[in-house]
């Protein structure tokens, strides 16, 4: 069964578009929603949810048609940023809330239910607290029981860690990943940040200006992003312009700037063609220029280092390989190696871990 | 000493001894302002001369109509002012501005200009006042309605405002969640937005309820009988002097700021204001 159908989705609200957006998500399943600021990501949580009209296409959430219907009708569990507790009433007042939701008609034992949910999501003696004195994880934890309660079809999550720090947002971000699997319910999970990806999706649909520019399972999109834009969003730092040379087997070979890059690619690309490779700057090893290559099938560049730029635990270094290459290291690496502006550096990235980009 | 706060935000040096006291010489020059006049009102007045003048009848028939117009208009502001003040939150439509700020015309309109505005309006062949008395047969000039009227008029943005001003506060993405968990929109805004847009929305009325019981220029101009107090007391000043008059204005005064304390007390409930300076 179909958990989410979405079909030929189009709206505009003032600068904000849907542009013919389609998606499907399996039953049980988690799809991430990746795209920059202002692609259209809320608008189109808030669309499923019932908040806006659009002026074409279907939803259908659990294979039932919810097009038309308004939002309290649609059975989905929403999570907002900052979680969206409601500051006046407690938390288990939060929770019975979602319970005695008129669909829930047959709820007359919603105090019990309720304890118990509260046990389940870990929250117990919280029930009287206020959502004010909450930290973020017992915030995420009451929304989610919240959301539970009301027995949703469908999760749509919007953003919820975007003001949380780095820390709190790794530990929700697990922490939310083993909630859904134990509730084993689908959810739709919208995003800026492409480390929320790895941690939560199954499915990942790539979003930009009011479209879906690319979807499908996470390693794939991965792998094979289909646009400069697509790896942009995917985080990709370097994209380097090339041509195509030819294949060997399952190898294709770009020139850029003069060096020969293979790539490992199921696609077929047309020689001569003109194409970008995207490499990943963490998959960008740099060793000593005189070392012996560790494993012969790696690319190998040799370049000067342009720019250091320290990242606490990591750092960023700058090549000039003839065109610039980011590459991103743990910063005890960067003495061994003994990096500095000037010094000379080869890098070695495996065929595996550069993707051909095809405009 | 007073001059030395116990908190202070910002940096420390600009909360430097110098710049405190200056502050707070200020500040004693304003609180004098306010307070001087007030106790003054008191001062001049003995347990008889305030119990004589509460015992007399045109008094306490002013007192009465004063408070219980003041309450009325509050209440009409309320029934109007509170839905619209929630579409000026929520709504984006052209022209909002220009109606916002219709809105706050009568914060700038005289009194006694608005009085006579509305005296050609409400008045006996106004274009509400006429058809009003011949049809239903109510009339302004002279009665409890054109008292809530003119009251009306001049404190009415009070509650508009503020109460706009509460529901912004309110995060629409609330009001979202409360949908998805199976809340109908009425439903969403008496269990979510309006408890907690509550504390502006009793601001608001509070406001535009002492705002309406100090009102004279609009209220003498379109209704003058029966009397609210602040008509009565000038009356009685015109005729008696300061000293008769003061009496009258020193029970205004307290039952004023009474009913001003209770209704912010009920609006604020138990606990006290945070951050009220006190």
């Amino acid at each position: 069964m179909t958990a989410l159908a979405v079909a030929g989705l189009s709206l505009r609200l003032g600068a904000f578009v849907l542009d013919d957006v389609s998606l499907t998500l399996p039953a049980n399943d988690v799809m991430v929603v990746l795209g920059p600021n202002g692609a259209g990501k809320s608008v189109l949580l808030e669309t499923i949810a019932g908040f806006h009209r659009p002026a074409r296409g279907r939803i259908a959430i659990n294979g039932r048609d919810v097009t038309t219907l308004p939002a309290e009708k649609r059975r989905v569990g929403f999570v907002v940023q900052n979680f969206g507790l409601f500051p006046h009433l407690s938390v288990a007042q939060n929770v019975a809330l979602g319970a005695r939701a008129p669909r829930r008609a047959e709820a007359d034992s919603a105090r019990i239910d309720i304890a118990a949910l509260l046990r389940r999501f870990g929250i117990a003696d919280l029930a009287d607290a206020s959502p004010l004195v909450l930290s973020p994880g017992e915030k995420q934890r009451a929304a989610l029981a919240r959301a539970e309660a009301s027995h949703p079809d469908l999760f749509l999550l919007d953003e919820p860690f975007a003001a949380l720090d780095a820390l709190a947002r790794g530990q929700l971000r697990f922490e939310l990943a083993r909630f859904l699997r134990v509730l084993r319910l689908p959810a739709l999970f919208v995003t800026h940040d492409y480390v929320d990806v790895a941690a939560l999706g199954g499915h990942l649909a790539l979003m930009h200006a009011g479209r879906i520019i690319q979807h499908g399972a996470v390693d794939d999109v991965f792998r094979r992003p289909v646009s400069r834009t697509a790896a942009d969003i995917l985080g990709f730092e370097n994209q380097l312009a090339g041509r195509v040379e030819g294949h060997d087997g399952r190898q294709v070979r770009v020139v850029v700037q003069g060096n020969v890059l293979r790539i490992a690619t199921e696609s077929a690309a047309p020689a001569a063609r003109e194409v970008y490779v995207a490499i990943r700057a963490e998959n960008v090893r740099l060793v000593r220029p005189d070392a012996a290559p560790t494993n012969a099938a790696d690319n190998r560049l040799v370049g000067t280092v342009v720019a250091l730029e320290p990242l606490g635990a990591l750092a960023k270094v700058t090549l000039d390989c003839g065109f610039r290459l980011v590459a991103c290291l743990m910063s005890r690496d960067v003495a061994g190696l003994g990096l500095a502006p000037g010094a000379a550096v080869a890098a070695a990235i495996a065929a595996s871990d550069a993707h051909l980009v095809v405009p | 000493m007073i001059a030395v706060p116990r908190t202070w935000r910002g940096p420390e040096s600009v909360g430097s001894p110098l710049v405190v006291l200056a502050a707070w010489l200020c500040g004693g020059v304003l609180l004098t302002f306010i307070l001087l006049p007030l106790i003054q009102l008191f001062a001049v007045q003995t347990t008889g001369t305030l119990l004589q003048v509460a015992r007399e009848t045109d008094v306490r028939d002013a007192l009465a109509l004063s408070v219980t117009a003041a309450v009325m208009t509050a209440l009409v502001a309320g029934l109007f002012g509170v839905p619209f003040a929630y579409l000026l939150a929520r709504a984006e439509f052209i022209g909002k501005s220009a109606v916002a700020a219709v809105v706050d015309v009568p914060l700038t309109v005289p009194h006694t200009v608005a009085g006579i505005a509305l005296l050609m309006v409400f008045g006996r062949h106004g274009v509400i006042g006429g058809p009003a008395e011949n049809f239903l047969g109510l009339r302004f000039w002279g009665t409890l309605a054109g008292i809530v009227v003119a009251m009306l008029f001049v404190s009415l943005p009070y509650t508009v405002n503020a109460a706009r001003i509460a529901f912004e506060g309110v995060d629409p993405r609330l009001e979202m969640v409360a949908r998805t968990l199976g809340m109908g929109p009425w439903r969403v805004l008496a269990r979510i937005t309006v408890p907690l847009a509550w504390r502006g929305i009793a601001t608001g009325l509070t406001l535009t309820f002492a705002r309406s019981i100090s009102e004279f220029g609009a209220v003498v101009i379109l209704v003058y009988y029966p009397m609210t107090a602040p008509v009565q007391i000038y009356e009685m000043f015109l005729r008696y002097g300061v000293e008769e008059a003061s009496a009258a204005a020193a029970l205004l005064l307290v039952i004023s700021l009474a009913l001003f304390i209770l209704f912010r007390h009920v609006a604020y409930g138990r606990r006290p204001v945070a951050g009220g300076g006190r």
